[in-house]
C-alpha cells in the first residue's frame, strides 16, 4: 500500500531543526517545537501501526520512481514500533534534557541536532533501500559527532576523536559492502537485493560480503566491537547519553535484525549461529566490564553491551520464539538504557562525583529517585514482572529450541551479573549513611524526576500490560520471519 | 472472576495505601494495627475452602495475564498450595500483631517495613497457587526481591546490606536456574502448567534433557530453601527485623523450596538421580546445619543454622517418599509414601515451634538488648513465660514429647528404616549409613536444643553484663508466641484433626498419580508402641544428654577448624576474584588507545571476511570480460602507487599532503580516460579545495615527530594494514567477476525520456535519488554547525570536565 505518512518521520524533524537553526535564539521556541516534532512523529507512528495492523505492510516509492529503480520506504511493523519507541524515549530526553543541558549547549544548536540525528535515526528504521540506509546512518552519525563533541571539554574532544575515527572506518566498509553487493546482484533495494540473493545462493562470496556487513553493524551496534563505546558514551552530558545509549546501538541492532532476516537468512547456522557466539562474547565481556569498576558511568556503559549480546542472542536461534523475544527486548532495552542513563546523570548532578565510593545515603533525601533506580534495576535484569521479563523468556526459550545451550545459559548469567552490579550502584548510593544534607548538594532534581517517572510508568506498563502489545509484536515477527511478506509489500504486484 | 483472586491481589492493593496510613496516623495509632486485618482477611477466607479440600475436591480459575502467550495466572487450590497459604496468612497475622510492640512507631520506618511486608505475602501466596511456571517464576523472584528489601531493612547497617545481597544474588541465581529448568521443562512437554506436566511425567522421564532440566529445577529449590552449600545466605539474613526472621527465615520463604520439590516430585519423582539428588542434598544440609548450630553463640545465628538442619530434614523425606513413585515398587509405594506425609507434617510443626522460638529470641533481644548466649544466664525468674515459650519450642525441636515435633521426628525415622530396607536405588548399601547420619544430626539438633534452653534461662543470673533492665515483656508481644506454644501442645494431642482436614489433602496433592491407585490413608497417635524409631529416640536423648554435658570439653575442635575453608569464604573469595579477574581482564584490552582498537577491528575483519572468503571458497577472478590495460593506465597506476607511498615514508606534513593531493588528481585522470568528464571536474574541485585547506592548517602544526614506536608495533601494524588491503581487493575483484544479473542502471540510460534531463548522473542525483542527495546535504550542514559549535562553544575552558571531578 503506497502510503505518503512514511516520509514524515523523517521529515518533520528535519523541518523543524531547520526551522530552529534560522531562529537561533528563541530557545522557548526551539524547547516547543523539539518536543512537539517529537510528538507528532509519534502519533504519525501511531497512525501507521494502525494502518499495518488493517492493511499490512506500507511502502513509499519517493519521486513516484518505481521500486526496485527508485528509493523506497518500507515501513513495516517492526520498523514502526521502534519509530514510535524513539519518538517517546527521545521526548522524555529532550524533557529531561530543558532542565539540565545548560543555556549554552541550548544556544548552540543542541534541539536541531538531536531532531537531526533522529530523522537519521527514524530513515534508517524505514528506508528499504541499502544505499539510503548508508546515508541515513551518515546523518544520524554526524549528527551524532557534533552531540558528543557539544561543549568541547577536554574528555569530549578526546572521546570523539576516537568515536568519529572509528565510525569513519566502519562507514567505508559500509560503502565497499553495498559496492560489492551492487556489483554481484545490480540492484540497492532491499526487497530486491532479498530476491536476487536468494537466486545466487549464498555461497563463500556473498558469505563475506554478509560478513563484511555484520562487522559494519556491529561497529554500529556495539557487538563485539564495542571499543569506542564506553569511553564515547560516558563524555557527553547525560541527556546525550541516554539518547545515545538508548537509540544508536539499537539502530545498528536493527540493521543486523533486517539484513539478516531480509537478505542474508538462507545459512542460519554459519551466519546466525557466529552472531549467536558474538553475542555471547559481548555478554561475557560486557558482565566483566559492568562488575568491574567502581564508577557509574562505566557501570550503566557495560550494561549497554550486555543489552546488546542479549537482544541479539534471540535474534541468533533464528526461532519465533526467540524473534518474539527480541522484539520485546529491544523494545524493553530501548526505554530502560534511556531511563537508567538519566537516573546515573542525576546521580551524578546531584552528588557532583561518579565514584561509587563517594556516595552514600542518598535514598533519605531522594527517596523517589531511589526507588526508581531500584525498579529500572530490576527492570535491566529482566526481572518480573517489569518489561524485560517476557522478552528474557522467550530469547532463552529461543536459544533452548535452536540448541543453543550454551547461549541461554550465558545469557541468564548476564543478567545475574546485570543484577549485580547495578545493586552494587543502588546500595552504594542511596543505601548506608547520609553523608550529606541538601546543601551541600551540587544540583537539585527539579524537572528531571517527571520524564524519569514516565519512563519508569513505561517499563512497568510494558510488563505487566504484555498483553497489549502482543498483537503488534506478533505481526514484526511474522514479517521479520517470512521475507515474502516485505518482498510483496514493496513489489506490489510487479514483475522484477 | 473469582473473590478468590482477591486473596492474592489484597496485599498488593493494601501496600499501595500504607504510606498515607502511616502519614496520617504514625505515631499515634501503630501502622500495624491497619495491617493486621489483610491476613486476617485471607486467612479466614481461605479457611473457607477447607471443607471442600479435605473432601478431595480441588480449584483451579483462571485470570488471563498474556493469555495471547499462555501467560495466565492460574490459580490451583488442592490440599497442598492450601497448606501453605494458611501457614504464610496464619504466621502472617501472628507476626504482624507481634511485630506492633517490636516495631517501635517512634523510631522506625513503618510505612516501608510493612510495605515490603505485604509484597512479599502477596507474592508468596501467589507463588503457592500458581499453577503456571511462568507466573510462578514472577512470584518468586518477588518474594526474593522482598525479602532483600527486608533483610536490609535497616539499610545503614554494612553487615545487612551485604546480609541482603548476598541472599539476593543467591536466591537470584537459583531463580534463573529455575526458569531455564521450566522453560526446558515447556519445551519438552509443550504446556506451561504444572498439572498438565504431571500428566505428562512419563515422557519427561524419558526425555533427554530430564536431568539438566531436574537439576536446574532443584538448584532453583535448593537455594531458596538454604540447602547446602547454598545455605550460607540465610544465617546472614539474620540482618533482618526479627518478625521478619520468624516469617521469612524460618516460616514461609524459605519453604519455597519445600513447596516446589514437593509439587514437582511427581513430575520428577521415582527416579534414582532425584531421589538422591533430594535425599542426599537434604541429609547433608541436615548434618551441616545442625553441627554448625551447636557452635554458635548468637541466639539467632543458632535459630538460623537450625533452620538450616530442619529444612534439610524435610528436603530428605521428600526425596525418600518419592521412591513410592518408582515404577517397579508395587504395593509398596504406600509405605514409603509416609515420608512425604512425614515431609508435609514436619514442615507445619517446624513453622509452629520455629516462629514460637524466634518471637521468644526477639523478646529477650528486645528487653535484654542482646542476644548473645555468652552474655546471657538465669533469665528464668524475670521472664517467665518466655522460659515457658522456649521450653516449649526447643523441646520440640528436639523430638521430645509432648510436643508436635515428637510425631513428626517418629515418622522421619520410620521413614528412613523403611526405606534402608529398600532393594532398588543401591539403598541396601547406603540405607543404613542414611539412619547413621541422620541419628547423628538428631543428637546434634538435641544438643543445641538444650544450648538455647539452658544456657539462656538456668544458671546464674548475670546482671552485670546486661545494658538494659529486664522485665517481662508486653502481654501483646506474648500474645502470638504464646498461640503458636499452644499449638505446639494441641497439635501432639490432636494430630488426626488436622491429618484429616489438612495433611491428608496436602499429601494426596503432592501424589496425585499414586493416590489414585493406592489408598494413602495415616493415622497418627502419640503413642505407637515400642519399636526402633522410639529407640532411636531414646538413644537420641541419653547420647544428646550426655553429649550436652561434656560440650565444653569437645568443642574445642570447633575452633580448630579453618575458617578460610568455610563456604562463606569461598563465595567472598569467588566475588573477589571475579570482580579483580574482570578488572585485568577490561583493563587489558580496554587500552584507550585507538590504535589497539583498530588492530582489533581491522584484524576481526581480515579474519572473519577473508576467512569466509577462503573456507567457504568464495574467491574467483574472472577477468575475460575486462578491456585491455593499456600503457597510460599502467602509468597513471604506478604513480599513484608511488604517491601512496611517500604519503606513509614522508618526514614532513606538507610532503603528505602534497602526495595526497597527487594521488586525487591521478584519479581525476582515470575519470578523464574513462570518459566521465563530470566525475573528472568534481574530484579536481574536491582535490584542490582540501589540499589548500589542509596547508593552510597545517602551515600552524608544530613539526612532525618522529614516530619512535616498538618494532613490535610496527610489525602488527604492517600486517593488519597490508592484510585488510588484500582482503579487500581479493573481495572487490571477486564480486567484480561474480555479477549475475543486469544492474538496474540500464534503467537510467532513458533518462532524458523518464526525467527530462540528458545527463544520467544529474538525473540519478537530483530525481531517481534525490531523496539521498537531500539527507547529504543535510549531512554537510550538520558538518558545518558542527565546525562552527566547535570553535564557539567551549565549556569550561582549560578545566579537565565540567561538574564532575
Amino acid at each position: 500500500m503506497m502510503n505518503n505518512l512514511i516520509i514524515l518521520p523523517i521529515i518533520i524533524p528535519i523541518i523543524a531543526g531547520m526551522l530552529m537553526v534560522i531562529g537561533r535564539n528563541m530557545l522557548i521556541f526551539h524547547r516547543l517545537l523539539s518536543l512537539v516534532a517529537n510528538i507528532s512523529v509519534g502519533l504519525v507512528s501511531v497512525l501507521l501501526i494502525e494502518q499495518i495492523r488493517v492493511d499490512e505492510i506500507q511502502v513509499l516509492n519517493l519521486g513516484g520512481w518505481q521500486a526496485p529503480f527508485g528509493i523506497t520506504l518500507v515501513a513495516d511493523m517492526f520498523a514502526v514500533m521502534l519509530v514510535l519507541v524513539t519518538a517517546i524515549v527521545t521526548s522524555c530526553c529532550l524533557c529531561y534534557a530543558f532542565s539540565s543541558i545548560g543555556i549554552e549547549r541550548e544556544r548552540h544548536y543542541f534541539y536541531p541536532l538531536v531532531l537531526f540525528m533522529i530523522a537519521g535515526v527514524n530513515g534508517a528504521f524505514l528506508t528499504g533501500d541499502i544505499f539510503n540506509l548508508f546515508v541515513c546512518f551518515e546523518v544520524m552519525l554526524v549528527a551524532s559527532y557534533v552531540l558528543i563533541s557539544l561543549g568541547g571539554t577536554r574528555i569530549q574532544l578526546r572521546e570523539s576523536i576516537k568515536y568519529i575515527l572509528i565510525n569513519m572506518i566502519s562507514s567505508f566498509f559500509f560503502l565497499a559492502a553495498i559496492a560489492f553487493l551492487y556489483g554481484m546482484t545490480g540492484t540497492l533495494n532491499m526487497a530486491h537485493l532479498s530476491i536476487l540473493v536468494a537466486e545466487i545462493g549464498e555461497g563463500g562470496l556473498m558469505t563475506a560480503v554478509a560478513f563484511l556487513f555484520l562487522i559494519v553493524f556491529s561497529l554500529k551496534a556495539g557487538l563485539l566491537l564495542f571499543y569506542w563505546l564506553p569511553g564515547s558514551y560516558s563524555a557527553p552530558p547525560p541527556a546525550i547519553a541516554a539518547i545515545f545509549a538508548a537509540l544508536l546501538t539499537k539502530v545498528g541492532v536493527y540493521a543486523i535484525i533486517r539484513v539478516f532476516s531480509l537478505i542474508f537468512y538462507h545459512e542460519p547456522s554459519v551466519t546466525h549461529q557466529f552472531i549467536g557466539i558474538l553475542a555471547a562474547i559481548t555478554m561475557v565481556l560486557g558482565a566483566m566490564g559492568a562488575i568491574a569498576y567502581g564508577d557509574i558511568k562505566r557501570i550503566l556503559t557495560y550494561n549497554v553491551l550486555i543489552g546488546i549480546g542479549f537482544i541479539l542472542a534471540g535474534f541468533a536461534s533464528f526461532s519465533p520464539a526467540g524473534m518474539s523475544g527480541t522484539v520485546y527486548y529491544l523494545i524493553h532495552d530501548m526505554i530502560t538504557k534511556a531511563l537508567l542513563f538519566l537516573l546515573g546523570g542525576t546521580i551524578i548532578y546531584l552528588t557532583g562525583t561518579g565514584k561509587l565510593k563517594e556516595m552514600s545515603g542518598l535514598i533519605r533525601l531522594h527517596p523517589q529517585l531511589g526507588w526508581m533506580f531500584f525498579i529500572a534495576a530490576l527492570s535491566l535484569a529482566g526481572l518480573p514482572p517489569l518489561s524485560g521479563f517476557i522478552g528474557k523468556i522467550f530469547i532463552t526459550r529461543g536459544t533452548f529450541h535452536a540448541g543453543y545451550f550454551w547461549l541461554g545459559g550465558i545469557g541468564l548469567l548476564s543478567s545475574l551479573m546485570v543484577l549485580y552490579s547495578m545493586l552494587k550502584i543502588f546500595m552504594n548510593v542511596f543505601w548506608g549513611y547520609t553523608n550529606f544534607t541538601e546543601e551541600t548538594e551540587k544540583g537539585t532534581t527539579k524537572g528531571l524526576l517527571l520524564p524519569i517517572g514516565m519512563l519508569t510508568a513505561l517499563t512497568f506498563t510494558l510488563g505487566l500490560g504484555a498483553e497489549g502489545i502482543h498483537e503488534y509484536v506478533d505481526m514484526a515477527v511474522m514479517g521479520l520471519m517470512d521475507p515474502s511478506l516485505y518482498i510483496d509489500a514493496v513489489r506490489g504486484g510487479n514483475p522484477w | 472472576m473469582s473473590w478468590f483472586y482477591l486473596f492474592i491481589a489484597l496485599p498488593f492493593l493494601y501496600a499501595i495505601t500504607v504510606p498515607f496510613l502511616y502519614h496520617k496516623f504514625n505515631p499515634r495509632i501503630h501502622t500495624g494495627w491497619f495491617i493486621l486485618i489483610v491476613p486476617l482477611v485471607i486467612f479466614c477466607g481461605l479457611s473457607s475452602y477447607i471443607p471442600a479440600i479435605s473432601a478431595g475436591e480441588t480449584f483451579c480459575l483462571t485470570f488471563p495475564w498474556i493469555p495471547a502467550y499462555d501467560i495466565n495466572a492460574v490459580a490451583y487450590i488442592d490440599g497442598l498450595s492450601l497448606i501453605f497459604a494458611l501457614i504464610i496468612a496464619g504466621m502472617g497475622f501472628l507476626v504482624i500483631c507481634y511485630s506492633i510492640y517490636y516495631m517501635s512507631k517512634f523510631k522506625e520506618a513503618l510505612h516501608n517495613f510493612y510495605i515490603y511486608l505485604l509484597l512479599f505475602m502477596g507474592s508468596m501466596l501467589g507463588l503457592v497457587f500458581s499453577d503456571n511456571i511462568f507466573v510462578l517464576y514472577v512470584f518468586w523472584e518477588m518474594t526474593s526481591i522482598s525479602s532483600f528489601l527486608l533483610i536490609a531493612y535497616w539499610y545503614e547497617r554494612e553487615k545487612s546490606r551485604s546480609g541482603a545481597q548476598k541472599s539476593l544474588l543467591i536466591t537470584v541465581f537459583g531463580g534463573l536456574s529455575m526458569l531455564a529448568g521450566f522453560i526446558l521443562l515447556s519445551m519438552i512437554t509443550d504446556t506451561y502448567s504444572i498439572r498438565e506436566m504431571i500428566s505428562k511425567a512419563a515422557i519427561i522421564q524419558s526425555h533427554s534433557l530430564f536431568i539438566p532440566a531436574m537439576i536446574l529445577v532443584l538448584l532453583g529449590a535448593f537455594t531458596k530453601s538454604a540447602q547446602f552449600p547454598f545455605s550460607i545466605w540465610l544465617p546472614d539474613a539474620m540482618e533482618a527485623p526479627t518478625p521478619i526472621s520468624a516469617y521469612l527465615h524460618s516460616a514461609t520463604m524459605v519453604k519455597a523450596g519445600i513447596y516446589l520439590v514437593a509439587r514437582c516430585t511427581t513430575i520428577f519423582g521415582g527416579s534414582a538421580a532425584w531421589f538422591w539428588l533430594v535425599t542426599g542434598i537434604g541429609m547433608v544440609t541436615l548434618l551441616y546445619g545442625s553441627i554448625n548450630a551447636v557452635r554458635q553463640t548468637d541466639l539467632k545465628a543458632l535459630l538460623a543454622y537450625s533452620t538450616i538442619g530442619q529444612l534439610g530434614l524435610i528436603m530428605s523425606l521428600l526425596g525418600l517418599g518419592s521412591a513410592a513413585l518408582y515404577s517397579k515398587v508395587g504395593n509398596e509405594g504406600a509405605v514409603y509414601a509416609i515420608a512425604i506425609f512425614a515431609a508435609i507434617f514436619h514442615m507445619l510443626n517446624h513453622s509452629t515451634f520455629k516462629g514460637c522460638l524466634f518471637m521468644a529470641v526477639g523478646i529477650i533481644d528486645h528487653e535484654i538488648g542482646t542476644r548473645d548466649i555468652r552474655k546471657l544466664g538465669g533469665l528464668m525468674h524475670f521472664m517467665p513465660i518466655s522460659f515457658l515459650l522456649v521450653l516449649i519450642g526447643s523441646f520440640a525441636m528436639a523430638g521430645l514429647p509432648p510436643f508436635n515435633g515428637f510425631l513428626s521426628k517418629e515418622l522421619f525415622f520410620t521413614s528412613l528404616l523403611n526405606a534402608a530396607e529398600m532393594s532398588f536405588f543401591n539403598m541396601n548399601i547406603w540405607g543404613i549409613i542414611l539412619v547413621i547420619m541422620a541419628w547423628v544430626a538428631s543428637v546434634f539438633t538435641f544438643i543445641y536444643c538444650m544450648i538455647i534452653l539452658i544456657k539462656t534461662f538456668l544458671g546464674e543470673k548475670k546482671d552485670y553484663k546486661l545494658k538494659q533492665k529486664e522485665h517481662q515483656a508486653f502481654l501483646s508481644m506474648l500474645m502470638p508466641p504464646l498461640i503458636l506454644a499452644i499449638l505446639v501442645i494441641v497439635m501432639f494431642f490432636y494430630p488426626n484433626v488436622l491429618v484429616q482436614h489438612l495433611l491428608q489433602p496436602a499429601w494426596v496433592a503432592i501424589l496425585p498419580t499414586l493416590a489414585a491407585t493406592v489408598p494413602l490413608q495415616i493415622v497418627i497417635s502419640p503413642w505407637h508402641g515400642f519399636n526402633t524409631a522410639l529407640l532411636l529416640t531414646i538413644g537420641v536423648i541419653l547420647a544428646g544428654t550426655l553429649l550436652y554435658k561434656t560440650h565444653e570439653k569437645w568443642r574445642s575442635p570447633y575452633r580448630f577448624y579453618p575458617q578460610t575453608f568455610t563456604i562463606n569464604n569461598m563465595y567472598d573469595w569467588v566475588l573477589e576474584k571475579i570482580e579483580t579477574c574482570s578488572r585485568a581482564v577490561t583493563n587489558w584490552y580496554m587500552t584507550g588507545f585507538l590504535r589497539d582498537y583498530l588492530v582489533y577491528i581491522l584484524g576481526f575483519t581480515i579474519l572473519l571476511v577473508g576467512g569466509a572468503a577462503v573456507l567457504f571458497e568464495g574467491l574467483a577472478f574472472e577477468f575475460s570480460r575486462n578491456a585491455a590495460v593499456n600503457m597510460y593506465e599502467l602509468l597513471l597506476l604506478s604513480s599513484m602507487v608511488i604517491s601512496a607511498l611517500t604519503v606513509l615514508l614522508a618526514k614532513s606534513r606538507l610532503t603528505s599532503v602534497i602526495a595526497v593531493g597527487t594521488l586525487g588528481y591521478m584519479m581525476v585522470l582515470f575519470f578523464v580516460l574513462l570518459r566521465a568528464p563530470d566525475l573528472a571536474l568534481t574530484q579536481l574541485v574536491v582535490e584542490t579545495i582540501t589540499t589548500v585547506l589542509f596547508l593552510l592548517c597545517l602551515y600552524h602544526l608544530p613539526k612532525l615527530k618522529r614516530e619512535n614506536s616498538p618494532l613490535r608495533f610496527k610489525i602488527v601494524n604492517g600486517v593488519v594494514s597490508v592484510g585488510i588491503g588484500v582482503v579487500m581487493t581479493m573481495v572487490a575483484f571477486s564480486a567484480y567477476s561474480n555479477h549475475s544479473f543486469a544492474p538496474i542502471s540500464s534503467f537510467y540510460l532513458n533518462a532524458d525520456k523518464l526525467a527530462g534531463a540528458r545527463n544520467i548522473v544529474n538525473a540519478i542525483l537530483v530525481d531517481f535519488r534525490g531523496f539521498d542527495t537531500m539527507l547529504e546535504i543535510l549531512v554537510l550542514t550538520i558538518a558545518g554547525l558542527g565546525v562552527y559549535i566547535l570553535i564557539k562553544l567551549q565549556l569550561a575552558r582549560g578545566k579537565e570536565n565540567e561538574g564532575t571531578k
